[in-house]
């Protein structure tokens, strides 16, 4: 799985699937601390509608680690204050970097995730659907 | 006339600082950052969007330490926003691929995907509610219970909804004017000072970060009279976009390898203002040109004004102050604005002493030292 996908999946599901993800990582192999979790800022380039420029809308709050395992750094980065999950992001994503047999096992569990992200979603927008507006023309 | 050092207030300032803090405790409640943020959404998204940071938890911080103060609130989460390192720069931003929890148009009844009420105060009664004054902890969720049931017992459509954006549809149409996509890299105002004549990226994002008040007055200015811009609302929608990062150091990484970082709430506002220009055959004729607004979280009154801005710098106008650009981007700034008119109350002795001898020297029939 591309790191687009499992890392909106991992953040979506609120850090419990990445934490045991990371821990069978940490149980099994050597890892070092590159750069321990830190905040810093991520600039928002934005495109606008008017005129379909660019322009850049404001800074957002991240926090960011930096984990190697096997001799490959991995990046953790998420919005927010949210240590323990960049560690772990970090983890996960030095793990698929060093191509680590146990990544093959993560598919299904990451695919499950994913299915009851978007089911939690759908629900959520069928209670903002609720809210369309039915217009009926009044005869005058 | 330079300025003088004095001393002498390091004590009363210690016993200030002192009374600040009783203010604070004296009552002897404690407000929970965690409860400001669940209770308190639009203050913490309207400080966000002034001090240009998304960073829910320090807003309500800020709130809590400045004690409600809004320009406070919006200095302290600035400065603190100074000390941090940006490491990144996101991928573009495009607001369709948004969540989307509310949508309307003023403009259409018909949009396609519908209008979408969503959470608004728009529709409720503007009258105080008493019965928040002995609010239930247990009723309330015995209600929330109550709705996540009925969430539960829903069976929607598998499929997510995403809603393509109104102006879009008119493009479509042939209705607005198509524009390719214009890929040059912005300016950054954090960067550099804005220099006039000014880019549209720097006057766009000098708007979103404006204070609230400020850039609703300017926009309101503008529909009374002070403008020329009266727009119709093509498109309102509230809802949270996903925000990725390329690796910093994969060069040939395609889009798929980038950063998923999380979400960020925005409203997001398109106004049709008619204009008249004169086509080829140097005949007059009416066209429709887009401003545009955008704010962080969900403060849809200042977005929609920050589109009429947009569109009145768009066509400078001696006659009209929200045409100009340096009257309307240079004073719409919080911590620009308070801190400037709040520095006047700051010791100005040497000054006002110098101002009095003027006034002393005329008084006695003689010249001011200014002549």
């Amino acid at each position: 799985m591309k790191r687009k996908q499992r890392t909106e999946i991992l953040i979506q599901d609120g850090g419990a699937l990445a934490k045991e993800l990371a821990e069978s990582v940490m149980q099994n192999y050597e890892y070092r601390e590159i750069e321990e979790p830190h905040y810093g800022l991520t600039m928002i380039k934005m495109r606008e509608t008017a005129k379909k420029s660019l322009f850049y809308l404001g800074e957002v709050l991240v926090t960011e680690a930096k984990i190697e395992v096997n001799q490959s750094i991995g990046i953790g980065i998420v919005i927010g204050m949210k240590e323990e999950l960049a560690e772990h992001l970090a983890i996960i994503d030095a793990a698929y970097r060093a191509d680590l047999p146990v990544t093959a096992t993560w598919q299904t569990q990451l695919e499950t995730a994913a299915e009851k992200i978007h089911q939690q979603k759908v629900k959520e927008q069928a209670e903002i659907l609720k809210t369309k507006v039915n217009f009926e023309t009044m005869e005058v | 006339m330079g300025y003088v050092a004095v001393k002498g207030g390091t004590e009363a300032i210690e016993a200030s600082l002192d009374r600040l803090k009783y203010d604070r405790l004296k009552e002897a409640e404690v407000v929970e950052i965690n409860t400001v943020l669940a209770t308190m959404r639009h203050l913490v998204d309207q400080v966000m969007s002034e001090a240009s940071l998304y960073a829910p938890f320090l807003a309500a911080l800020a709130i809590k330490q400045a004690r409600g103060s809004m320009e406070e609130a919006v200095f302290l989460l600035r400065a603190h926003r100074s000390t941090l390192p940006r490491h990144y720069y996101s991928e573009t931003v495009d607001t369709e691929d948004m969540f989307v929890e509310r949508r309307v148009s003023a403009s259409f009844k018909d949009i396609p995907g519908g209008q979408l009420l969503g959470s608004t105060n728009d529709y409720a009664h503007r009258l105080l509610d008493f019965d928040l004054v002995k609010e239930s902890k247990e009723e309330n969720q015995n209600w929330l219970r109550t709705y996540h049931e009925r969430m539960k017992a829903d069976h929607p459509d598998k499929d997510l909804q995403f809603f393509p954006k109104v102006v879009d549809y008119l493009r479509a149409e042939g209705l607005f004017e198509r524009y390719p996509l214009d890929d040059t890299p912005p300016n950054d105002i954090t960067k550099e000072s804005i220099q006039f004549p000014t880019g549209r990226s720097e006057r766009l994002q000098v708007l979103t970060r404006g204070q609230t008040g400020a850039v609703t007055s300017l926009g309101y200015a503008s529909l009374r009279g002070y403008g020329q811009v009266h727009p119709t609302i093509g498109e309102v929608r509230v809802g949270s976009v996903p925000i990725h990062v390329q690796h910093p150091y994969e060069e040939d990484s395609e889009q798929d390898d980038s950063f998923y970082i999380g979400d960020v709430q925005l409203t997001e506002v398109e106004s049709f203002v008619p204009v008249t220009v004169k086509n080829n055959n140097q005949k007059e004729e009416l066209e429709f040109e887009i401003g545009y607004g955008i704010s962080f979280g969900q403060n849809e009154t200042k977005a929609i004004a920050m589109s009429i801005l947009d569109q009145c710098l768009q066509k400078p106008h001696g006659e009209f102050p929200t045409h100009d650009e340096e009257f309307v981007l240079l004073h719409i700034d919080s911590v620009e604005s308070t801190g400037f008119i709040s520095h006047l109350k700051l010791p100005h002795y040497v000054t006002f002493q110098s101002e009095l001898d003027s006034v002393r020297q005329v008084k006695k029939g003689g010249e001011s030292n200014d002549s």
